[in-house]
């Protein structure tokens, strides 16, 4: 359902959230919140409705349009046709729609797009360009880690979260990083094999 | 989800205001927050976002006094991996962190989120039904319905179980919560934080409209304690537990000097056990004693049509939990 875009947004406009926005990263950089203490007394806010925000995604700046409740993934997938990331359960059940919000894999579908204004998101989409793909994609090829391939592209999200996290990770570890994704064809053994090879630098 | 307002406050009284206002609901990471959102079991018209605060609310502070003080936006893998928890004393609070729900899910979720989770009863959390504490019905419907998954103790006129398992895990180690109403603060025992009597009628928590806990301390330990948290559950992943227990022991000279020990999941309230916790005073640790105080801690139990299991495994973790501290 879609509702109609508000013609003047009450008390908030883009150039405003986005200073705001730059004054909540200054303060998470560890500078004395003291002064924002003394701040006007009505907050920031989003009316119910479309508001064009700018997201930074894959080391990109992309203006789309969300509402208040549209899901990280949602915006990913029907705003920017990035469709890598699957809905699956859309609960956080699943892994389907696992992305890395400043370098930790999390689940797109329980977080809302408003919420990843200010971060860096990294999609399945940045492991290929052209004709080159990541060492661990190629991995998952070479070892067959999937039947369907629905669950894949969590799996290698949070496979690449393991590998950027502890470089070469014992098969323990690569389950524990993985004990948020599901595969209902059961190709875990694979899946594990194809993050192993990867930390051992194969690329074939 | 129904359209709603978003709110992004820069200061905590702006926070405070803000979620004080009719039909206004706070978030932090917001997992469970959104996921009954999405079931429409909650149409907030006004979403006031913490996560503006995070710089402000998001920490693990070592105290001069050896304690610690915890913001309350703390991702959990923060808390399963920070240093600070590194000590057998904090034993408890990092396995309780390290297995919740998923390692997706850890990365966002928060540790004051947790603790104020709405239960996981699946006539609460449906829309399709309308029980007596979620103020839809005139009465609760697992007390004769489904119920493997609901209290065995506790319970009044609402069998529901308490989810976090962050609770006992704090609650053996004698946390206490600050919180800010309007621009007062104050801190109390964890324990406070929880309705004494747990009826459907009441909240799950202890807090006024507007008032947000900020911070979460662990005080310093006493010498040479050691703690653990056990559950069990039904998935390894992705999960919530069916018994849990957690427990603080300082053992000298071969001899348990102090004890704590609490049960999660088996009431609508986490539920400290300091009788059971007794029995271990003075005596040195063996099978035959933790058995003895299991059986202490499931004394009151009367458990439901579908849960009676949930004694036997119940025992079994508390024997575990003081074998994981004291071997």
């Amino acid at each position: 359902m879609s509702l109609p875009d508000e013609p003047e947004r009450r008390g908030f406009s883009r150039r405003a959230f986005i200073k705001g926005a730059s004054v909540a990263a200054v303060t998470s950089a560890g500078v004395a919140a003291a002064n924002l203490a003394q701040a006007p007394q009505e907050p920031k806010s989003f009316a119910i409705g479309e508001h064009e925000v700018e997201l930074k995604i894959n080391g990109q700046q992309r203006k789309l349009k969300v509402e208040t409740r549209t899901t990280l993934l949602d915006a990913l997938r029907d705003r920017l046709d990035l469709t890598g990331a699957k809905k699956i359960c859309d609960r956080g059940a699943c892994g389907g729609c696992t992305v890395h919000v400043d370098g930790h894999a999390v689940n797109s579908c329980m977080m809302l797009a408003i919420d990843a204004i200010g971060s860096e998101v990294t999609t399945i989409e940045s492991l290929t360009q052209g004709e080159q793909v990541h060492p661990l994609v190629q991995n998952f090829a070479t070892c067959d880690a999937m039947q369907c391939g629905f669950c894949t592209p969590g799996m290698v999200m949070s496979s690449l979260a393991c590998l950027q996290r502890r470089g070469k990770p014992t098969r323990e570890q690569v389950q524990h990083d993985l004990s948020g994704n599901i595969c209902r064809c059961g190709t875990y053994g694979r899946i594990f094999e194809a993050v192993e090879r990867t930390a051992e630098g194969a690329t074939k | 989800m129904k359209p709603f307002t978003y709110i992004l406050p820069r200061s905590l009284p702006e926070a405070a205001t803000a979620a004080a206002r009719k039909g206004a609901q706070l978030k932090a990471a917001g997992i469970d927050l959104i996921d009954r959102m999405k079931e429409r079991i909650e149409t907030p018209s006004e979403v006031v976002n913490l996560l503006s605060l995070k710089g402000e609310l998001s920490y693990i502070k070592s105290e001069r006094d050896s304690g610690l003080r915890i913001g309350a936006l703390t991702t959990l893998n923060d808390l399963e991996l920070d240093a600070a928890l590194g000590a057998a004393q904090f034993g408890a609070l990092r396995e309780a962190a390290g297995r919740t729900a998923t390692p997706l899910v850890r990365n966002r979720a928060t540790i004051v989120g947790n603790l104020l989770q709405v239960t996981r009863c699946w006539y609460l959390r449906s829309a399709a039904f309308g029980c007596l504490h979620g103020k839809k019905g005139p009465a609760c419907l697992a007390m004769t319905g489904e119920n493997r998954y609901h209290s065995v103790m506790g319970y009044f006129d609402c069998v529901r179980v308490h989810p976090s398992n962050l609770a006992p895990a704090l609650l053996a180690l004698d946390a206490e919560f600050t919180s800010q109403l309007g621009d007062r603060q104050s801190r109390r025992k964890l324990s406070e934080l929880f309705p004494k009597e747990a009826r459907a009628m009441l909240a799950e928590h202890t807090l006024l409209p507007g008032e947000i806990v900020t911070a979460i301390h662990v005080p310093a330990q006493p010498a040479n304690a050691r703690s653990a948290y056990r559950e069990s559950r039904e998935k390894l992943s992705f999960d919530w537990a069916t018994t849990a227990c957690a427990a603080r022991i300082v053992v000298e000279g071969g001899k348990i000097r102090t004890a704590t020990l609490v049960l999660g999941a088996v009431a609508p309230v986490p539920m400290p056990m300091p009788e059971a916790a007794k029995l271990l005073i003075g005596e040195a640790p063996s099978d035959e004693l933790f058995q003895k105080v299991a059986n202490a801690a499931y004394q009151s139990a009367v458990p439901l049509s579908q849960n009676v299991y949930k004694v036997q495994v119940g025992k079994a973790v508390v024997r575990e939990t003081l074998h994981a501290i004291t071997r």
